[in-house]
């Protein structure tokens, strides 16, 4: 009989102390935030003035797996693989709009484009070393360009292959030595590219970590990965488990003066990868210990969690929040009936209720209502449009009239796809937010969940794309050309292969007006153009856009210099202090 | 509780006498005031179950309209106003992000939840009861198959048959008959195990023999003879099977296999509230507190059951011990 009491004791003892324990820490943090109060406006980690030194903590729950320029998929080359990999030219490290311009990074400009924009030249600033104090030469940009074309070296983004002339056939340096004859090195400061069309956003594409310097002696092939040669602040002192953890300490031969965009303030960064996204937002919001100068790259809040923290006034002056150009939206394929008829496309479109959508999808700080099918920022070329104005909660009365001149006048029985996956993008919450709008307008909706890489497959497969689904897209650069062209190009079908032309469009009108656009290179101009076309497609009701997500990411309380830029919509850490 | 306990307690009960009658059993089971309370609220929650539109109805409700007014949306979309708002319209307060009504919810759930279970247990009995009589009264080469099958189906991993299981089966499918089918057809030895044991033991008695001579068919006599006197250990397993089920289907609607939605089922409430357990508790505590004491009252009332079909195995288990009893006959046969 004594024995159980005994243990009940020891354990209420236990408790007792990790109590005092938690209580102890957080009265340890008390007056390191009042000082912040006393220095800055306010006590959040974004006050005071930013200083070098510290080591930041990246709480990730996805890890920097193949950690090599040329398999990386990046958009404007990535936040951490950006401190260690230096491209040709960047993305503008600025909070908001300003954030989403392509700026020089290893070269002086963003190129000079000559005939009809298919050729670019870039001239590489001076003094650029890597982190052995080797100079930086044009030819080791071509080198690394040329690897991410070898097999084993996947993963990169498709462009330069479709770009570049002979870059289909092209099967990589260690297979053919003679290198790729479309990529010009006239002299060790000088690359000239050969593209086979007109290519305006080329600048864009030069900010992906393909264009990353590799010198050729120093390549292992697969094994690269390990020890990457940086170009960048900081340079790979561990690396385990294939990038779930990393650590970054600095490259002294780094210099600041040929480097505008990082700041590389903490003189040592920590990414530790493979955490459960609960575990990271509650070790941000606790911010004890190594946690206080801690952010994360890839974990945004969900709704409960919102929830807690807009309850909390300290704990949201440590939200950073950003937009990525994204949407999320129903894709119709018109080869299936009843899709095939533009009356019953439009009828949905008028049914939609985008309210309990966003709801659904976490509410109005984590999501925003879309009509259009490019994102809503001016990068894009945002022109506002609503062809099937369906309010705020739909618009059944429309909808049920649409129903009746398609020839539904007793309503309609559909299958909705959707995935299973519980990302609150094309997950169950947001098909049966939609299966209770539609039933309103007489349409009766079956819900169809697939499994992630089924969910994948069967709706970017051109024989067994269902009629009606959950989609999103997001952007490779924040432009509307990565945007529209391989959703609505006709040339860009693929019969068998992943194909993205969902509504399979090949309207010789659109197919001329994204060939015009881009020869240009005047990327405002583009902007403009791309906003038009988007609008004048929207009038055939292949998609029903429905929103476009917000990101909500908590940062430890000594974080400073938070910068959030249009075109990743995290968190920079080149440019975060934790000093 | 684990099935080879199970098996045990409810396999131990010695051959008994036929039944006594119906009434002797209510008697008994009223006796019992946990059994009695338990069994209320069991049927309470059945007839809730039963009644769910007409209930909801009541309310006002129903379980698959959003109020999109209901919850803060700037907030994540939690629910407006205190305990998850509940108010003279939301008995249980709304559901997060969606704002959909939790009684209703949860009475409609209850359908999901008890009837699967109910299903799935029928469906255990019935194949334990064919498997186990044709395993006793079979020839040995039957015996041997069936006994071995049985075996292997009580090494078969439940959750993880399941879980390939319903996965595989295309979503066309109704999900409360699948995951029933599911489970009856993958948990059955236990009950195949007591039928055959009980059949085999009640098998070598003189009424048995008596019919066997008398040249009645081996059906004639598992149904005439046999049927009735292995009613009570089989109700008896079947009542504590019975939580067990309700407990499984949860378990698989919190894995993601099970109901879809949006047809609500406890298991599957519990998966969407997990997230919300600290900013909106009561949406986690509803479903949670309910399945506890739909669970708690089925076992009580499990226990109650066997007591009154065979008090004296009961007080065997509860006060003495086998060597006692024992004893006991011993003195008696040797006086």
């Amino acid at each position: 009989m004594s024995q159980p009491s005994v243990i009940s004791r020891r354990v209420a003892t236990a408790a007792a102390v990790s109590l005092a324990l938690v209580a102890g820490l957080a009265a340890c943090a008390g007056p390191k935030s009042s000082d912040d109060a006393d220095g800055g406006s306010g006590g959040s980690g974004t006050s005071g003035k930013p200083q070098k030194g510290g080591t930041l903590t990246v709480l990730n729950s996805n890890p920097q797996e193949d950690f090599d320029p040329a398999r990386l998929y990046t958009s404007g080359g990535g936040n951490v693989p950006s401190l260690v990999f230096r491209t040709l030219t960047t993305r503008n490290r600025e909070n908001g709009a300003a954030g989403a311009e392509v700026v020089p990074d290893l070269a002086t400009d963003l190129g000079t484009p000559s005939k009809n924009a298919t050729v670019w030249t870039y001239t590489l600033k001076d003094g650029l070393k890597y982190e052995d104090g080797t100079a930086i030469t044009s030819a080791d940009i071509k080198y690394g360009i040329e690897r991410s074309f070898a097999a084993e070296l996947s993963g990169g983004a498709p462009y330069l292959r479709d770009w570049l002339i002979g870059g289909a056939d092209y099967q990589g340096p260690y297979k053919d030595k003679k290198g790729l004859a479309s990529i010009e090195v006239p002299d060790d400061k000088t690359i000239v590219f050969h593209l086979n069309k007109p290519e305006g956003e080329f600048p864009f594409l030069a900010t992906q970590t393909q264009t990353t310097p590799v010198p050729k002696a120093k390549d292992t092939g697969t094994k690269y990965e390990e020890h990457p040669v940086s170009s960048g602040p900081y340079k790979v002192v561990t690396n385990e488990n294939d990038g779930e953890r990393l650590v970054l300490e600095r490259n002294e031969h780094w210099s600041a003066e040929t480097d505008e965009e990082r700041k590389a303030y903490p003189d040592k960064i920590d990414v530790r990868s493979g955490l459960d996204s609960a575990v990271i937002n509650q070790r941000l919001s606790a911010s004890q210990g190594v946690d206080a100068a801690a952010v994360t790259t890839d974990t945004n809040l969900g709704p409960a969690e919102l929830a807690k923290v807009s309850g909390d006034k300290k704990l949201a002056a440590r939200v950073g929040t950003g937009h990525f150009g994204y949407t999320n939206y129903i894709a119709f394929n018109p080869k299936v009936k009843p899709f095939d008829n533009p009356k019953v496309r439009q009828a949905i479109s008028y049914a939609v209720d985008r309210s309990s959508v966003i709801n659904a999808a976490g509410g109005s700080s984590l999501a925003e209502p879309a009509t259009t099918y490019l994102p809503n920022q001016k990068s894009f070329g945002y022109t506002p449009y609503d062809h099937f104005p369906a309010g705020g909660t739909g618009n059944a009365s429309k909808a049920k009239e649409l129903l009746k001149e398609a020839g539904y006048p007793k309503g309609l029985k559909v299958t909705l796809t959707h995935s299973n996956d519980k990302d609150f993008e094309t997950s169950p919450e947001i098909a049966t937010a939609l299966q209770a709008a539609l039933k309103k307008a007489g349409i009766t909706v079956e819900l169809k969940g697939l499994e992630s890489n089924d969910y994948s497959d069967t709706i970017h497969s051109a024989s067994k794309e269902p009629g009606f689904f959950l989609a999103h897209w997001g952007a490779d650069w924040p432009s509307g050309g990565p945007f529209l062209a391989p959703i609505f190009d006709g040339r860009q079908i693929v019969k068998d292969g992943a194909n993205f032309n969902t509504g399979f469009l090949n309207d010789a009108s659109v197919n001329k007006e994204i060939d015009e656009i881009n020869k240009l290179t005047d990327l405002d101009a583009a902007a403009t153009r791309w906003g038009a076309l988007d609008k004048k497609i929207g009038e055939q009701a292949l998609t029903v856009p429905l929103f476009h997500p917000v990101y909500k990411r908590l940062f430890g309380q000594d974080v400073k210099n938070v910068v959030i830029s249009d075109w990743t919509g995290v968190l920079d850490i080149s440019q975060a202090a934790v000093k | 509780m684990s099935e080879a306990l199970l098996v045990q307690e409810a396999g131990a009960a010695p051959v008994a006498a036929p039944a006594s009658g119906a009434r002797q059993f209510w008697l008994r089971l009223r006796a019992q005031r946990a059994a009695a309370v338990a069994a209320a609220v069991v049927l309470l929650l059945l007839l809730a179950a039963l009644a769910a539109p007409l209930l909801a109805a009541l309310a006002g409700q129903d379980p698959d309209t959003y109020h999109p007014d209901l919850v803060d949306s700037a907030a994540g979309g939690v629910p407006i106003g205190s305990f998850g708002g509940i108010s003279a319209d939301h008995w249980f307060g709304v559901e997060p992000q969606t704002g959909r009504d939790l009684f209703a919810r949860v009475v409609y759930g209850a359908r999901v939840s008890l009837g699967v279970a109910v299903a799935a247990t029928v469906l255990q009995v019935a194949i334990g009861l064919v498997v186990g009589l044709a395993a006793a009264l079979g020839n040995r080469w039957i015996d041997q198959v069936l006994s071995r099958i049985t075996d292997i189906n009580v090494a078969l991993p439940l959750m993880v048959i399941a879980l390939a299981l319903l996965a595989i089966v295309p979503p066309s499918f109704p999900r409360p008959v699948l995951i029933a089918l599911v489970i009856g057809g993958i948990n059955w030895a236990g009950t195949s195990k007591i039928v055959r044991a009980q059949a085999l033991a009640l098998k070598s008695l003189d009424f048995v023999s008596a019919a066997r001579l008398a040249g009645r068919g081996r059906w004639s006599i598992a149904r005439r003879e046999l049927l009735p006197s292995l009613a009570a250990p089989v109700i008896t397993y079947a009542a504590l099977l019975f939580p067990v089920n309700i407990t499984v289907e949860a378990a698989l609607s919190f894995l993601g296999v099970g109901i879809k939605p949006p047809t609500p089922s406890w298991g599957q409430m519990l998966t969407e509230a997990d997230t919300w357990y600290q900013s909106a508790p009561t949406y986690l505590l509803i479903p949670a507190g309910l399945l506890f004491v739909t669970v708690l009252s089925l076992t009580v009332l499990g226990e109650g059951v066997r007591t009154a079909l065979d008090p004296r195995a009961a007080s065997r288990l509860r006060i003495g011990t086998g060597r006692e009893e024992r004893g006991e006959r011993t003195k008696e046969r040797a006086s």
